[in-house]
């Protein structure tokens, strides 16, 4: 068995505010699991317990089968990448590196091979005499995060590592973190707001609302069924609909929808959730016989974003706004534009719902 | 990836220190100092101000304020500090605006110049004063032929003036350069008048700063006791009677009594100054300032000759200080001459510097060199401990005070402000009552004058290394300590060296105090440890005024030294490479 790191009722509370409460989670040696969640919901604070830079309310943060909750940060052996670098301004980028090698007074042959096997990681072998405010932000979080393997932690941390740098250098650091993940084999444990860069990052996602786990899944499975209308609408994007449900019918304000899943005979208040790319778009008086027709709503197209693969479009149906995704083939052949009169289809089977009551 | 076998060996030291002993410790070590050296002595003068023969009684205030030549202190500090306090103040506030609101030219120049009276002794002012306008004045005597003389308040006023004018400066431009000046913009693009724009907008806005620099002039001049004594006469003022009671009548009740007196002013004008500054602060817009609009040029030139006039009242006053000390008779015989560096013998001694130029020189340059320039020795000496101790000392405050907050974080911030609040004249009369004691082996030392400089302006030390501290990001301490590093490790080398260049400049600091300060080590001095910033002082009340102009340039040219000095080593060493590309 691995050395394996385990939340056990962790709790933090400043004062009166709970921020993070009585959270559960195993997390294997190897495996690269993601915190998400909105600003604010706690995932940074179950971070910092992690590291010792955070006491610990209540409940134990266990690792290797032993609690380590009055572990004094630098015996934890956990590295860990921030969100501004903290690279030393006064040290190159190889002092950087070597620095956690020279506190462990390592021989100095080993630190200088060990600094070179880190560069050539990242490919910053020509970089290393230069000091952090000659490198560009991404070769920055680049340094800070072989400077964090380089004493080779148990753990690695990596608070919203990426939410400084610009979208396309963020998308390349992400692969090279995913790259250096698999390479090592390295427990990495990823805090970040950003929905799209956990989906594509983790192994596992936590989703965290209000200091608590919301969802712990496969991206997959956490994109696909989510547990909860919370992270129905935060993981990706969700049309939602409030009404009365019977059966395999559900009464909204203004239509019925029929639904794949039946229900009780007693009438029962619900969301219905259904991702945009979920539902179809057909130019009005296109055949579609075929479809269920309680499902088929007219509507007229307001506005039209494109967003290079597909194409969003915001639907008017009766006043009601519905965000539809089409790829752009699609959007082509059908002849969709902006102001045109079309029929949404909501595929039964394609309606996620969640009683109502959970929603605030 | 292959690990590399040394990393599997490669372990922390079992020994690593807990940080929160550390702390601690840290913490402990700084709230004894600053409770036995600071609130101790306060302590003994309060205690002997309200006992008398074991006795607790209001007698030794009753004394004094039935003793009308007493009583007159009070009043007189009173009357100069509040004409010193509205004059400093507006003279001021004009100057800084012309420097953040206008588009004169020379704004550089007329900066640099008036900050000059903060790198020399207060009493360079009344030198000065005295040279050009006392009983023997170039302009009293030979010019205008008047039997009138500056002695006296007017004195006062004029030296102190000059004095605050550099620090009253300071807040008034932080203050009006923070200002949003697109308020003033609004205001006259709405129609309102320049003149009423300025009532309406700009001094309201400024309320606090003003109300601050006011608050500390009005503190600086009542604590001072350097100009007072040499410009003052016989008008006595708290500062120099609490000294001329202690010194001269040995009488140490009524010397503790009068501190007490003036504790009560100052401590309130300080509370004033801190609660206006922290509002002051508060009002500071972090928006962009848009681009000043070029002023009018009647504008322009009324205020770079405005700037002109208190800058050449200062130039004024350090080149007659400096001529005075190479003329032969001033104002009689104005041909150069040298003899005034010559001091008269002053039995100093300075441990180190005396045997060594004893040893290799003879006759007169031995003595000049060995005995007669040993208490500038003595200074450069206290004033180097003073800036090493001091900026290490400010340094770990404020680090437990603004990185560290452990519990009761609070007291040490407190204590550490507190200091500013004592004038000098009560700390160093406070340090005789607590520390003159037999088993009290550092008393009569440098040692007991290098602590109470230290304690006497610990307050901008600790308030300007908490400001830098602020500016390293909380994490990359916590990098250091997520790789490894215990606290001495993580402070020595990643968070010193970022705060070095505040460091030094904490050390100039402290050396440019301890090489000017008079009013608390007057009390501190003895006939074997001597500095050179009181033996002026003594050389003027000896009627040496040209020695005394001289021992005042050499000051001056040590803490210019010092200043060039520290500039090339932060200049250099900084941060080395750091921005270069």
């Amino acid at each position: 068995m691995g050395r394996n790191l385990k939340l056990e009722n962790l709790t933090k509370r400043f004062g009166n505010l709970v921020a993070v409460d009585r959270v559960n989670l195993e997390i294997e040696e190897g495996e690269f699991i993601c915190f998400l969640g909105p600003s604010g919901c706690g995932k940074t604070t179950v971070l910092r317990m992690i590291t010792g830079f955070e006491t610990v309310t209540e409940g134990n943060v266990i690792f290797d089968g032993k609690v380590i909750n009055d572990l004094i940060p630098q015996k934890r052996e956990f590295g860990i990448v921030f969100q501004s670098y903290a690279l030393f301004p006064n040290m190159t980028v190889e002092h950087n590196i070597a620095f956690g090698l020279k506190v462990r007074r390592m021989p100095k042959k080993a630190i200088a091979e060990r600094v070179d096997q880190m560069l050539d990681l990242v490919g910053l072998r020509d970089w290393r005499r230069l000091y952090p405010a000659q490198l560009s932000g991404g070769q920055q979080q680049r340094v800070a995060l072989v400077r964090a393997l380089a004493p080779n932690p148990q753990v690695l941390l990596l608070d919203e590592p990426l939410s400084a740098l610009d979208a396309k250098i963020r998308v390349r650091l992400r692969a090279e973190i995913k790259r250096l993940q698999q390479e090592l084999k390295k427990t990495m444990i990823y805090v970040t707001h950003d929905q799209e860069e956990a989906l594509s990052i983790a192994d596992k996602v936590v989703v965290m609302e209000t200091g608590q786990f919301r969802q712990v899944g496969r991206p997959i499975d956490i994109y696909k069924y989510p547990a909860s209308s919370f992270v129905a609408d935060f993981v990706g994007t969700s049309n939602f609909f409030k009404g009365l449900r019977t059966h395999d019918r559900v009464q909204t304000e203004k239509r019925e929808f029929k639904i794949s899943q039946m229900g009780a005979s007693s009438k029962e208040e619900v969301y219905l959730a259904i991702r945009p790319e979920k539902i179809e778009v057909f130019k009005y008086g296109d055949p579609t016989g075929h479809l269920e027709s309680t499902n088929l709503i007219p509507g007229r197209i307001d506005v039209v974003t494109f967003l290079g693969a597909a194409v969003r479009l915001v639907v008017n149906m009766d006043g009601e706004e519905v965000i539809s995704d089409v790829i752009e083939k699609e959007f082509e052949q059908r002849q969709l534009k902006q102001g045109e009169e079309v029929a949404l289809y909501f595929p039964p089977e394609s309606f996620i719902i969640y009683p109502a009551k959970e929603k605030a | 990836m292959n690990r590399a076998d040394p990393l599997e060996k490669a372990s922390l030291p079992s020994t690593l220190v807990s940080d929160r002993l550390l702390t601690w410790t840290a913490m402990g070590f700084l709230l004894a100092v600053l409770i036995f050296f600071m609130l101790y002595p306060v302590y003994d003068i309060c205690k002997l101000s309200f006992y008398k023969e074991g006795v607790l009684t209001l007698k030794n205030y009753a004394s004094y304020f039935s003793n009308p030549r007493m009583f007159r202190s009070l009043t007189n500090s009173l009357y100069v500090s509040i004409v010193t306090m509205v004059i400093t103040t507006v003279l001021a506030f004009f100057f800084a605006y012309g420097l953040t609101r206008t588009t004169i030219r020379g704004k550089g120049l007329f900066y640099t110049i008036s900050t000059f009276p903060l790198i020399a002794p207060s009493i360079i002012q009344g030198l000065a004063l005295i040279l050009l306008f006392g009983r023997n004045g170039l302009v009293t005597r030979y010019v205008l032929h008047t039997d009138w003389n500056i002695y006296g308040a007017t004195g006062i006023i004029a030296a102190e003036c000059l004095y605050c004018f550099p620090n009253a400066l300071f807040i008034l431009y932080t203050t009006l350069s923070a200002v949003d000046t697109r308020l003033d913009e609004a205001a006259q693009s709405l129609g309102a008048s320049a003149l009423k724009t300025f009532y309406k907008v700009t001094l309201p806005s400024a309320k606090y700063g003003i109300a601050s620099a006011a608050a500390l002039s009005f503190n600086l001049t009542i604590t001072d006791f350097g100009v007072p004594v040499v410009i003052g006469g016989n008008y006595s003022v708290l500062a120099t009677e609490i000294y001329q009671q202690v010194i001269g009548m040995q009488r140490f009740d009524l010397g503790a009594t009068i501190s007490v007196i003036l504790l009560i002013p100052s401590v309130a004008a300080f509370l004033l100054n801190y609660y206006l500054t922290k509002k002051s602060y508060a009002l500071i817009s972090g928006q962009a300032r848009p681009f000043l609009q070029p002023s009018r040029p009647l504008k322009k030139w009324a205020f770079t000759f405005y700037c002109w006039i208190p800058c050449i009242f200062i130039l004024i006053v350090f080149i007659t200080v400096f001529l005075g000390s190479f003329v032969k008779t001033w104002p009689y015989d104005f041909s150069l001459t040298f003899r005034h560096y010559n001091f008269p013998s002053l039995g100093g001694y300075a441990p180190i510097w005396t045997n060594f130029w004893a040893s290799i020189l003879k006759g007169e340059w031995q003595s000049i060199l060995a005995y007669k320039y040993a208490p500038i020795w003595n200074s450069l000496w206290v004033s180097i401990l003073v800036a090493i101790g001091g900026a290490s000392l400010t340094l770990l405050a404020g680090y437990i005070i603004e990185k560290k907050k452990p519990m009761g974080e609070q007291i040490l911030y407190t204590l550490s402000v507190l200091p500013a609040a004592i004038p000098g004249t009560v700390m160093g009369l406070g340090y005789i009552l607590a520390f003159n004691k037999p088993y009290f082996f550092i008393y009569g030392t440098f040692w007991i004058i290098i602590i109470n400089i230290i304690i006497c302006n610990f307050t901008l030390g600790v308030l300007s290394s908490i400001a830098n501290l602020k500016q390293i990001d909380k994490s990359i301490e916590e990098a250091a300590v997520s790789l490894g590093a215990n606290p001495i490790t993580t402070f020595t080398r990643v968070v010193f060296p970022l705060t070095r260049t505040a460091f030094f400049s904490n050390m100039a600091f402290f050396f440019m105090r301890a090489m000017t300060t008079i009013s608390a080590v007057i009390f501190l001095i003895s006939a074997k440890v001597k500095l050179a910033a009181i033996e002026i002082i003594f050389l003027d009340i000896d009627g040496r005024t040209a020695s005394a102009n001289a021992m005042c340039t050499i000051i001056i040219l040590l803490v210019i030294g010092m200043l060039v000095a520290m500039r090339l080593i932060t200049g250099r060493g900084g941060l080395k490479g750091m921005g270069a590309s």
